[in-house]
């Protein structure tokens, strides 16, 4: 059963982000793995893939940035949502040109996260 | 002080003469724009407690900071607007902003002042300065319908001053520091301690407070006995459980022992058990403290506890309540047999078993001071406990307690001599059974049940409920609404918030989230769904459903799974960032400065953010009104108050054509040569618009109030209009405070399309909540029919308009005219639902009688 759900790594240093947005993901039928250091989770992303990466671009003391350009090396289909308190043009341009999929600014609202991983699940989708 | 020293002050310096009006008038609408900036921001961080938003501390610092930043320009505005009239607005702005810093570095959690506070001010925000027993009940007194013992709570504070006067923070650490060095046993140092604290005084301010407030409690209740029980709140108590049986209750003690019952609660902070528990738990000297809880002993006839699941077997779906006669203490210590009581969750709570046992013994109190144990009377003894009524009683309000604290409840009770429920402490209860499925469980519940809802709606309070369905139509008495159901309306107008505390959901085909009803849903914690579009067709009276507002679903039936994993889950209201986000919008959002008349509308006056904004958008607007018409110092100004029929104190300011000819006595309307102002007047002249007619004897009065900002018996110009215009020929700024609304129009029309705006701004009014609801909505749906892009905040309504050609404009300010015109009158007289679409008629025949159809 867990193969056919989409899978998906949240990498936020704030818990609330992941405490909120693991349960009410999960709710929705998706396999949630969360993580509060990069460290943590690019470890688990050299153990596996996942469909899905959501992951904060400025945190203490780790890099977003180098995270998500990891994974974009690694799983070029893999798709990854950026969310970040510190919206600036410049990281957002910086990040559709490593193939970020879309970019939220926090604070956003469950339904606006939930409609971009739908969009990104049905672009990996089709995709294939 | 008084005008002529002012008049003298603003003529006899040379510094207002040299400031041109241009650049005074920028800073005023500076001033405006920050105010605007500052009241949305507040708004929105409002909407964040919906829980509908994913937000971290970062955004509540930066919230706070810019919201900060705001203000402080504000006041450097308005200062250099006046002249550094208002300097002393820094002190109140640095102690808010320093207070919210405080709170953003996690310090000074609500630490009050205050040595005593008395429950209807105290609330669960409150724990670290009155102990979780305080707390909690204060909080079901006041937020709840439900009766609680009149009392009081002895803060943190009364026992730091109890402390710091007997000198005894350093002998107690000398004490403690000889047992943890082992030189002394727990049992000398536990001694010593006590010891030294009953020898200490009660401080005198103390002592009169407590005094003070045990006896206007007494003199509200007279007719029992004015004996006190005196309790430990202890910070952290209710959530660490082994402590809860360590410390010492006073039972039944008279009004002049309470400082004496106060020292002995208070030494029982320093029990052997409780100090060993500290030691290993590694308590820092500063944690160590103590509140207590002071209230009125109720003359129990029968006291005991309710289970609001059962804790061995919640599948059972049942509450368990047990009850003896008399006094608590024995039935909670498990001293005596009690009666049990098995009822059914779900309304009406029927009784599905009931043990009755004999009971011999009882506790009562013994006249004023004292208890005994006494012998039951023998046709007593093997009676139940508890009447039907009651346990229908304590059902519902259980079942109220565990709504409002969204975990399965252990409640303490009394039934007094009137045989009323009254609840005595309520706190978490621990099921046995870890048995709640996980969120990764619940996404197949599609499959299982039928699914009325999903997709559509914004949460205006996350959460999960079950319930009946009650459908409201315009008619429906809302004192008929259910118990324990989920109330599903049209529009989620205020006036459903009467229904509050027998609620358990909302759910609305449109709504506001900034709105009223979703400020209450949150301050309740009532789930609430607004906009689904058809919530009340798809959803069938009287039914049983679960609504789930995070997955924007409603399903038929009772989604059992829903339940228990929402009771499980902690409540994210609880989160930190949630409670931080409270705790920094009580010293920005409530807004204390209502009345610009009272003697508190001043710099020292302000207490929040809120207040510091208003009383500078009063000051501006009557700043620009005393320098440019009482005092016209500016040689490019002209001002004038308009001659009109109508009763508007309106002064009118000519910045370059806006007026002609001469007007020493006054600008009749047909002098206005500014033309966004000639059509915003013909609208607000339109016949029968600025209706002169009596509204009703009960009104009149009030009515008049409104209509004039002036007071007819005063000359005194500071007390005169505070309705100002600013006009040159194609551009108008207008400040209307009419009575309690404020409105605020900005137009610029010519014959360029690219230049042309209106912006319009209204907000305020006295009348209840409900019918200024209806009010913005009419507004808000009259504005977008011709063409304006609305926002709502609340009771706010912003409107915009640009880039139109200028007939159309003009039409467009007519209508603004129209509106205020009409809605000095709208308050009162919307009256019901219907009215909007009335009203909303009206207007537009007479738009389409002036302009035909567009």
């Amino acid at each position: 059963m867990e193969e056919n759900k989409t899978s998906i790594l949240i990498l936020d240093d704030e818990p609330i982000v992941s405490k909120r947005l693991k349960p009410s993901l999960e709710k929705k039928g998706y396999e949630v793995e969360a993580f509060t250091t990069s460290k943590e989770a690019l470890e688990r992303i050299e153990e596996r893939q996942f469909d899905i990466v959501v992951t904060d671009l400025k945190m203490e003391g780790v890099d977003g940035m180098q995270f998500l350009t990891r994974v974009k090396e690694k799983y070029p289909d893999t798709e990854v949502i950026v969310i970040t308190g510190f919206a600036t043009m410049a990281t957002a341009k910086e990040s559709f040109n490593k193939g970020v999929f879309d970019f939220l600014a926090k604070p956003f609202k469950l339904g606006e996260i939930a409609d971009v991983i739908a969009r990104a699940e049905a672009r990996k989708k089709g995709g294939k | 002080m008084n005008i002529f020293n002012r008049i003298k002050q603003l003529c006899g310096g040379k510094t207002r003469e040299e400031v041109p009006f241009k650049i005074l008038f920028a800073e005023f609408k500076k001033s405006l724009e920050l105010n605007n900036q500052i009241l949305d921001l507040i708004a929105d961080a409002n909407d964040k407690l919906s829980g509908d938003y994913i937000f971290d501390e970062q955004y509540i610092q930066s919230t706070c900071r810019q919201l900060t930043d705001l203000i402080r320009q504000l006041i450097v505005t308005i200062n250099h607007l006046t002249d550094q009239k208002y300097t002393d607005l820094y002190t109140s702005f640095h102690k808010i902003e320093e207070e919210i810093e405080a709170l953003l570095r996690g310090q000074a959690l609500n630490q009050v002042k205050d040595l005593i506070l008395p429950y209807n001010e105290v609330s669960r925000d409150l724990a670290d300065s009155v102990g979780g027993k305080n707390a909690h009940i204060g909080e079901i007194g006041s937020l709840l319908d439900l009766r609680i013992p009149a009392g009081f709570a002895i803060t943190t504070a009364a026992f730091a001053l109890f402390l710091d006067e007997n000198n005894l923070r350093d002998r107690i650490l000398a004490i403690r520091r000889r047992w943890q060095d082992c030189e002394i046993a727990v049992d000398d140092a536990s001694r010593q301690i006590r010891q030294a604290i009953m020898s200490g005084e009660v401080p005198k301010k103390l002592k009169d407070e407590m005094l003070a407030a045990a006896t206007y409690i007494s003199s509200q209740y007279t007719e029992t006995t004015p004996c006190f029980a005196v309790r430990s709140s202890a910070i952290g108590e209710d959530e660490i459980s082994s402590f809860a049986g360590q410390y010492l209750s006073r039972l039944n003690i008279p009004l002049d022992e309470i400082p004496q019952a106060y020292k002995e609660v208070i030494a029982s902070l320093y029990s052997p058990e409780a100090m060993e528990y500290r030691l290993m738990m590694d308590f820092r000297s500063h944690e160590i403290m103590m509140a207590v809880a002071c209230q009125l002993m109720i003359p129990a006839r029968a006291s005991g506890v309710l289970y609001t699941y059962d804790p061995v077997r919640p599948e059972q779906e049942t509450m368990v309540i047990s009850s003896a006669w008399g006094l608590g203490e024995p039935i909670v210590s498990g001293e005596v047999p009690t009666d049990t009581f098995i009822l059914d969750r779900r309304p009406p709570h029927e009784v599905r078993e009931m043990r009755i046992v004999r009971k011999d013994e009882t506790m009562v109190l013994r006249g004023c001071g004292g208890l005994a144990i006494d012998g039951v009377a023998e046709e007593q003894r093997t009676e139940p406990s508890l009447k039907s009524e009651q346990l229908h009683d304590l059902a519902r309000a259980g079942m109220q307690l565990e709504k409002y604290f969204k975990r399965p409840q252990d409640i303490e009770f009394a039934i007094d001599p009137r045989d009323q429920v009254i609840i005595l402490q309520s706190r978490q209860l621990q099921l046995q059974q870890a048995r709640a499925p996980r969120a990764c469980d619940l996404s197949g519940l599609g499959g299982k049940y039928r699914i009325l809802l999903r997709g559509r709606g914004t949460a205006a309070m996350e959460g999960i409920a079950t319930g009946p369905a009650w459908v409201y139509t315009e008619g429906r008495d809302l004192a008929d609404f259910p118990m324990g159901g989920i109330l599903v309306a049209r529009h989620a107008t205020p006036q459903l918030a009467r229904v509050i505390h027998r609620a358990t959901g909302f759910i609305t085909d449109v709504g506001s989230t900034t709105g009223h009803l979703a400020t209450v849903a949150r301050e309740f914690r009532v789930p609430a769904l607004f906009n689904t579009e058809n919530g009340t067709e798809v959803i069938e009276d009287g039914r049983e459903i679960t609504l789930d507002t995070e997955c924007l679903t409603i399903y038929e039936g009772i989604v059992q799974e829903l339940q228990y994993y929402a009771i499980q889950e902690e409540p994210i209201e609880e989160m930190y960032e949630y409670r931080l986000l409270r705790r920094v919008l009580k010293k920005i959002e409530p807004l204390n400065l209502t009345d610009p008349e009272a003697d508190n509308f001043t710099p020292e006056g302000c207490r929040t953010y809120h207040d510091l904004t208003r009383f500078v958008h009063e000051k501006a607007v009557e700043t620009i009104i005393d320098l440019n018409f009482y005092h016209a110092h500016h040689k490019s100004t002209q001002a004038g108050q308009l001659l009109w029929d109508y009763p508007l104190d309106l002064i009118l300011i000519d910045v370059g054509g806006g007026i002609s000819g001469e007007h020493e006595k006054g600008i009749r309307p047909e002098q206005i040569t500014c033309v966004p102002m000639q059509a915003l007047l013909r609208g607000m002249s339109y016949p029968g618009i600025w209706d002169m007619a009596p509204a009703g004897v009960d009104f009149s009065s009030f009515m008049s109030s409104l209509t004039r900002t002036s007071s007819v018996r005063s000359t005194s110009p500071e007390d005169v209009g505070r309705n100002l215009a600013v006009v040159s020929a194609e551009y108008t700024n207008i400040n209307f405070r009419l009575g309690y609304h404020f409105t605020v129009i900005d137009a610029y029309v010519s014959d360029n399309i690219l230049d042309n705006h209106i912006y319009f701004r209204f907000s305020g009014g006295v009348t209840e909540t409900v019918r200024r609801d209806r009010r913005t909505r009419l507004l808000a749906k009259i504005l977008s029919h011709y063409d304006f892009l609305c926002e709502l905040h609340g009771d706010i309504v912003v409107a915009r308009l640009k880039r139109m050609d200028k007939g159309r404009m003009l039409h467009r300010l007519f209508l603004l005219g129209l509106l205020v015109g009409f809605t000095r009158q709208l308050d009162v007289k919307m009256v019901s639902e219907s009215t909007i679409d009335t009203f909303f008629e009206e207007i537009r025949t007479i738009m389409e009688k002036e302009h035909g159809r567009e």
